[in-house]
């Protein structure tokens, strides 16, 4: 035992103090958010308010109806003009218009305005027509509504009057399955990245043990599954210490809501506090660790066989791990379905299978327990997912046992099932 | 009391017999030299010794117990002819984890890293990493790692390989200096010159089986040939009643084969009755080398794959 934890520590201690490791706890959560605000603001930022020039034969499109939208929405600007559609086509170039809408004189309210075009200098984004179509409708109804005698408490009244749905589960009224979705698949999302990241890390520890020529040192000292085992608990650790500094900020973020701050921010902060006060936390955070480690020591002892079975070419070593990383990728690809339907087949059947368990089961479980997932189902769940990382752990301490003292050709499939299940 | 026995030793992989029933004893204090080809069988001998491997059959004896890899690993140094340390981690640090791993306190530990490292002038080592070693500073480290613990038994696979000859030199005092102590080394290599200078007793194994066992005497005397180099005056002429053979002319001496049934002095005495000088007059034994390329020869040089 004593064993085991000195290469717990040197595992933990020299990737904990790498820059990489504390770089990248600081930077991910960091990109992210970067991520997300950043892709919003480009897609807000991005395409230039268009000119665009109106010809109205109709009379309906008057000046001051065309200023009160400008004002209303400055998304795009219009302009009412008068000039004969020909001449303003032939000089479109020379103007500062980018392009101009006629509206035909056999107009009708009541039979409609269909198929206008948009003529333009250069062609248009889907999304710079489609302002452009917006204000025109905006103005075409408010035509309408006036011919009709539709006057602004009518109009409340209309808007007013729809009916809105929203789903509330008898067993628990607190699930939102708005904000469990979000919960889910960040909590799937991490799951994702700690098992790709250092389940990689275990294969290339091994590796890096291997082809150093260290491992047969080592092994003459502790048994191979001890060096083994203490190489995937003391990575599991870092991932776990990761983790920890994560879910801190994310409590950091919430204590700063709680003292009150910029009214900017409110929003942001007053959805996150959403999300705390109607989940309950420590279960879900109970879970997410259960579910985390054991997918880690789950997919992490595999890893580390793959490891000892890899020669000093890195091409082997991905032809080897793309086995591994497939189920883990493909749970990610069943993440939509799991959050459309967290009670249905593919969700049941996902989260018992441990290859997918951890990342499906931590997308359900925001969705509330016992009334998404009933109790025997959690526990059936993560009986099989320990049942599951003891066979792999076991299972791979037999081919890690052989390969990492094989030097030479790179073993196939078949002998690796072998080397697993040979005596001694 | 030897500290090791090995009592019909036999490990079988898939596809050949590594170790084929080997028995053999190594005295305390003794430094033992376990020759063979490559792919003899060496390396798997070495192992299940190490505990790394367990024998399919057979035992092995440790300092008079049955073989127990767990407790008695502690007891055991091995530096093994795969050998490296982790290229990033630091010296000190490095030294200090492979100590611990044997077993010893961390202050235990120290000390004796701290003891070793002047003694190899290592001391400016410490926060060095392993990568920044020349091939034959890391084979220094390695040594010392090997021998840290103060092992009974310390078995080393090819200890020379890299080394300059400095440093082939203070690391082969160190190895005299462990015997001394009563440590018993074993000293697995196929440079048969360095085992003529080292070992007192050797093995020679051959696809997995062992096919000499003696001292370094004896074995030389088992193998001679008879064979004699006479410095003298005159060049001999071939004579039918004489009591030796002339076999070669060598470097102005000749060498010569007692017949059969003759003794060295009945050569001195025909010598000196035909009144020839005599300069010199040697024994010529074998070299190890020359034993091991007879033995082995014949056979082919690497192992075949044969079915079991």
């Amino acid at each position: 035992m004593h064993k085991i934890w000195l290469i717990i520590k040197r595992e933990y201690l020299t990737k904990v103090r790498k820059k990489t490791f504390i770089l990248s706890t600081i930077l991910f959560p960091l990109l992210y958010v970067l991520l997300i605000f950043g892709s919003t603001y480009l897609a807000n930022s991005s395409g230039k308010k268009l000119n665009v020039a109106v010809v109205d034969s109709s009379g309906y499109f008057d000046a001051g109806r065309i200023a009160r939208e400008n004002r209303l929405d400055s998304s795009a600007v219009l302009y009412y003009v008068t000039t004969a559609p020909a001449i303003l086509r032939s000089t479109l170039d020379k103007t500062e218009y980018d392009g101009f809408v006629v509206i035909p004189a056999n107009a009708n309210w009541e039979t409609g305005l269909k198929d206008l075009s948009l003529e333009t200098k250069r062609t248009m984004g889907l999304e710079s027509s489609y302002m452009i179509q917006k204000k025109l409708n905006s103005i075409w109804s408010e035509v309408k509504n006036e011919k009709l005698g539709i006057d602004e408490n009518k109009k409340k009244v209309m808007e007013t009057s729809l009916v809105t749905i929203s789903p509330i589960n008898i067993k628990d009224k607190n699930a939102n399955s708005g904000i469990a979705s979000i919960i889910g698949s960040v909590a799937a999302i991490l799951i994702y990245i700690i098992l790709m990241l250092y389940g990689s890390q275990v294969m290339m520890g091994v590796m890096e043990e291997k082809t150093n020529r260290i491992a047969e040192v080592i092994i003459s000292s502790v048994k191979p599954f001890q060096l083994m085992l203490g190489k995937i608990i003391g990575i599991g650790m870092v991932a776990f210490t990761q983790i920890l500094i994560w879910l801190s900020f994310i409590m950091i973020i919430y204590n700063v809501s709680n003292i009150g701050s910029s009214s900017s921010m409110n929003n942001i902060i007053g959805g996150v506090q959403t999300v705390f006060t109607s989940t309950n936390i420590p279960l879900l955070f109970f879970f997410f660790i259960f579910y985390l480690m054991g997918g880690f020591f789950f997919y992490s002892s595999l890893f580390a066989a793959m490891g000892s079975a890899v020669n000093e070419d890195m091409r082997e070593a991905q032809s080897l791990s793309f086995p591994l990383m497939m189920p883990i990728i493909f749970s990610m690809l069943m993440m939509g379905a799991v959050i459309k339907d967290p009670t249905g087949p593919v969700a049941f059947w996902g989260s018992m299978i441990p290859f997918s368990s951890p990342i499906i089961m931590m997308i359900r479980i925001p969705f509330g327990v016992p009334g998404t997932v009933p109790w025997w189902q959690l526990g059936l769940s993560m009986i099989i997912l320990v049942a599951g990382f003891i066979f792999t752990t076991w299972f791979a301490g037999k081919i890690y046992r052989t390969g990492i003292l094989m030097y030479g050709k790179k073993p196939s499939w078949k002998e690796m099932i072998r080397w697993a299940f040979r005596k001694n | 009391m030897p500290i090791l026995e090995l009592k019909h030793l036999k490990k079988h992989f898939s596809s050949q017999k590594a170790v084929d029933d080997i028995s053999l004893s190594v005295d305390r204090g003794q430094i033992f030299g376990l020759l063979g080809p490559n792919g003899a069988g060496k390396t798997t001998l070495i192992r299940m010794i190490t505990g790394i491997f367990y024998p399919d059959e057979g035992e092995i004896i440790f300092d008079g117990k049955k073989f127990d890899p767990i407790n008695d690993v502690s007891q055991i140094g091995y530096m093994p002819e795969e050998r490296g340390l982790y290229k990033k981690m630091k010296i000190g640090e490095q030294t200090m984890y492979l100590a611990q791993l044997k077993g010893l306190s961390k202050a235990d530990a120290l000390s004796k890293i701290k003891e070793w490292f002047v003694k190899f002038e290592m001391e400016t080592w410490w926060n060095k990493k392993v990568e920044d070693l020349s091939k034959g500073m890391s084979q220094k480290l390695q040594f010392v790692t090997t021998i840290l613990h103060n092992p009974k038994l310390v078995i080393l696979d090819e200890p020379f390989s890299g080394l300059d000859p400095v440093n082939s030199n203070l690391i082969k005092d160190e190895i005299f200096n462990l015997a001394q102590n009563g440590t018993t080394i074993i000293f697995s290599t196929h440079r048969m010159e360095q085992v003529e200078e080292i070992c007192d007793q050797i093995v020679l194994v051959n696809k997995g089986k062992k096919i000499l066992d003696g001292t370094v005497k004896q074995v030389k005397q088992d193998f001679k040939e008879n064979l004699y180099s006479i410095g003298a005056e005159n060049i001999l002429t071939a004579d039918p009643f004489a009591p030796f053979e002339i076999m070669s002319m060598k470097k102005g001496q000749q060498v010569v084969r007692i017949r059969e049934g003759k003794s060295p002095n009945e050569v001195l005495q025909y010598l000196l009755s035909n009144n020839i000088t005599v300069y010199s007059f040697n024994e010529i034994l074998p070299t190890l080398n020359d034993i091991f390329i007879r033995l082995v020869e014949g056979t082919p040089s690497t192992r075949q794959f044969q079915s079991i």
